[in-house]
């Protein structure tokens, strides 16, 4: 648990755990399906691990953009104006606040947020819960293994969101990181695929 | 599906396939997917039985839609609830009152449908929110200003329908008194239009409030009488220049002659805008963990001794910013008597603070204290809500109680006492939780936050302080000036000069306007007679 803590946890509810255990398991059978075409990739600057994911979405060939907190020129200047030609999704890790108003503002276009996870900082390390299909959260296992690269790890696990509908579920994995790269008590971060509503 | 309360999943389906005819079908949201966005993000009642949510959801695109559906509604006793964005966080969200209603989604109804720069007004829809307005403005090269809460992303009918405020000059700010005509659906379908609208080809409709007869616009704000699907609103031409500066004063009991003098000038429209009464010793003997405990008492040893820490760091006991809009010689003149009148107050000092001369660069914004200052909504709020000292716990949303005081000084030194010692008596942290907010003329809001988390026992925690608080707010003679829509009742029961009557009153409309009692059932504690509950 001091070094690189490696365990999974599913988490829906306790009664749960052996399907949604099972289920993530079986994610690794699916056939991979063509990713999401995301318009841009949202990072916040005041927050080491969302730099490190907007690196690594750059070099996945994803456009990225960075906010610094504050959302609304992001929305105002751009997103608007492409929401107004059509649906198109996007992925970020930020915090709440950010994800919360893009959530919101894209209900008006019939979009969702289908796929989230929370980062959240302790003393061994990060802890992550995640919810989305089922492919991706089979992905997200690598973070059990990634340590200080989380982030990163979760760029690859957003730009590989599936298109369409999906099966959604619910899993836990943690990071352990270094002491120095601990960021005990501070603000859980967040990363999240906004696409198209797909009606059953 | 889930079905209205007393409606049979028969009557419910017949109705849902009408208000499809009504709307289209893919205007008519029944899938628990679908429905769920139709909550209350910020909800105090979370993972509880008693957690508002709606049956269905129906989003028309014009009036004669809205009174299709209100038809259908009416026809089969379907109990509707309309919103406009459905984003007044704080205060319910889009989740209905009345769980089990139908919320009528009017945020497709988005045009604007005048702007008027030579008269400055606006004529807009319902889902038209600060945003769209202020974009319109901007896009069209209109020297006009918006006023806008802060965030902006709400509907501008719907904000000034629930009493919102916003931070620009008078009368711009308060929402609804910045209105002008109105035009609404009853739940019997009906279409009225007020004020001068009544009037077949009328000419000033936004430009004349009180028609011919009796004013009715009040009643349909903070209501549940009728659908509001257009409304009027008097916007602020482009001011040359902005102008700030800050008095602050030492002790404790200059927020009297503070006050006094702030609303002078402010009544006399020497200072045109909202006054920014703030603490500074109050917030740094917050984090002094002996001098928290004399923040909650009004005693003269706890006076002394905040004094003499103010004195001792040479910390302003109370601030206050003064805006100021119009040419730029009219506000430095104004500015120069407000020192002149604020400067009798022994130690008064004044700080400038920068002008603007408009428009702004977009430099200039990205740089100005506030947006909202100027009229430029923004999101940016939600970009504060990180972990700090002062949040231990980031938060899942939040509440506000707040009661309407007098704008004096001893009034805010009474309501402090007196909130800060129901919460310090039920064991809530007091030490920066009540202050007053100038949001209309003439009155403070006291604005006390508290907040709501996904742990049902803090949540029922918070809800029965919050109780409190009303009533003893009541007992002192200050009333709430908007709520939640979890304590609407409780609000409203405080109100009960003889015997109620106010309530009586409204239940008298309501049973004439909307007898069935279709529309928004309990909102602002105002019950159709079916479902009404017996009052103390």
């Amino acid at each position: 648990m001091t070094n690189r803590r490696q365990f999974l946890q599913i988490s829906m509810t306790a009664t749960a755990w052996p399907f949604a255990s099972s289920a993530v398991r079986a994610a690794a059978q699916i056939p991979a399906t063509e990713p999401l075409a995301l318009y841009k990739v949202i990072y916040d600057r005041r927050f080491g691990a969302s730099v490190a994911f907007a690196e690594r979405a750059a070099a996945l060939g994803l456009g990225v953009h960075a906010i610094e907190g504050d959302m609304t020129r992001f929305w105002y200047d751009e997103l608007y104006h492409e929401w107004k030609k059509g649906p198109v999704a996007i992925a970020g890790l930020t915090a709440h606040g950010a994800m919360f108003c893009f959530e919101q503002l894209a209900r008006d276009q019939s979009m969702r947020v289908v796929f989230r996870a929370e980062h959240k900082f302790g003393a061994a390390g990060v802890e992550h819960a995640l919810t989305g299909p089922l492919t991706m959260l089979r992905d997200g296992l690598a973070l059990n293994d990634r340590g200080a690269e989380w982030a990163a790890c979760m760029a690859d696990v957003v730009a590989h969101c599936p298109q369409g509908r999906a099966e959604i579920s619910h899993a836990a994995a943690a990071s352990a990181t270094v002491a120095r790269d601990a960021q005990v008590d501070a603000e859980s971060l967040y990363s999240w695929v906004i696409a198209p509503a797909v009606k059953a | 599906m889930s079905v209205p309360p007393g409606i049979s999943e028969r009557v419910f389906s017949q109705a849902i396939g009408q208000f499809e005819r009504a709307v289209g079908r893919e205007w008519v949201f029944t899938s628990d997917e679908d429905v769920a966005l139709y909550s209350d993000a910020y909800t105090p009642l979370w993972n509880e039985a008693e957690a508002k949510t709606a049956s269905a959801a129906v989003a028309p695109a014009s009036a004669e839609e809205v009174q299709a559906v209100m038809r259908v509604a009416n026809e089969h006793g379907i109990p509707m609830y309309p919103i406009s964005t459905g984003r007044n966080l704080g205060y319910g969200g889009s989740a209905p009152v009345l769980s089990g209603s139908v919320v009528l989604d009017l945020k497709r109804m988005n045009r604007i449908l005048e702007v008027d720069e030579r008269n400055a007004y606006a004529l807009v829809e319902p889902g038209v929110s600060y945003f769209d307005l202020y974009r319109h403005i901007q896009d069209n090269g209109l020297k006009l200003w918006i006023d806008c809460p802060d965030p902006g992303w709400g509907s501008v009918i719907g904000n000034a329908l629930d009493h919102g405020a916003g931070f620009t000059a008078n009368p711009y700010r308060d929402h609804f008194d910045a209105h002008c005509g109105m035009e609404i659906v009853l739940a019997n379908g009906d279409l009225v239009r007020l004020g001068m609208g009544a009037l077949p080809n009328a000419k000033t409709w936004q430009q004349y409030k009180y028609g011919y007869g009796p004013y009715l616009d009040g009643i349909f704000s903070q209501s549940n009488f009728g659908v509001v699907t257009k409304m009027g609103f008097w916007l602020m031409p482009e001011p040359e220049a902005y102008l700030e500066g800050t008095v602050n004063v030492p002790g404790h009991d200059d927020v009297i002659p503070l006050i006094d003098i702030m609303s002078y000038l402010m009544n006399s429209a020497i200072q045109n805008a909202g006054t920014m009464l703030s603490s500074p010793v109050r917030f740094a003997a917050a984090q002094d963990p002996q001098l928290r405990t004399m923040l909650t008492r009004a005693d003269d040893e706890a006076k002394q001794a905040l004094n003499r820490f103010a004195a001792e760091r040479g910390i302003p006991f109370w601030s206050n910013i003064l805006k100021f809009y119009g040419p730029e010689e009219v506000i430095k003149a104004q500015w120069a008597y407000a020192q002149r009148r604020l400067g009798k107050i022994p130690g008064a000092q004044f700080v400038d603070g920068p002008t603007y001369r408009f428009p702004l660069t977009p430099e200039q914004i990205a740089t100005v204290r506030d947006e909202g200052d100027f009229g430029i909504p923004t999101l940016s709020i939600f970009s504060i809500g990180a972990r700090s000292a002062f949040n231990p716990t980031p938060t899942t949303g939040h509440l506000w109680f707040s009661p309407v005081i007098p704008m004096s000084g001893e009034a805010v030194i009474e309501s402090q006492r007196v909130l800060a010692g129901v919460l310090q008596e039920l064991g809530r942290d007091t030490s920066i939780a009540v202050f007053p907010q100038s949001y209309h003329q003439r009155t403070f809001v006291i604005l006390v936050g508290f907040p709501v988390l996904h742990d049902v026992d803090a949540n029922r925690q918070v809800r029965d302080v919050f109780r409190r608080l009303i009533d003893v707010a009541g007992e002192h003679g200050w009333g709430e000036y908007r709520t939640h829509t979890a304590f609407m009742d409780d609000c409203a029961r405080v109100y009960s000069y003889n015997d109620h009557a106010l309530l009586r009153l409204q239940e008298t409309l309501k049973d004439a306007i909307d007898p069935k009692g279709i529309l928004s059932a309990g909102r602002y504690g105002i019950w159709p007679r079916q479902l009404r509950r017996n009052r103390a």
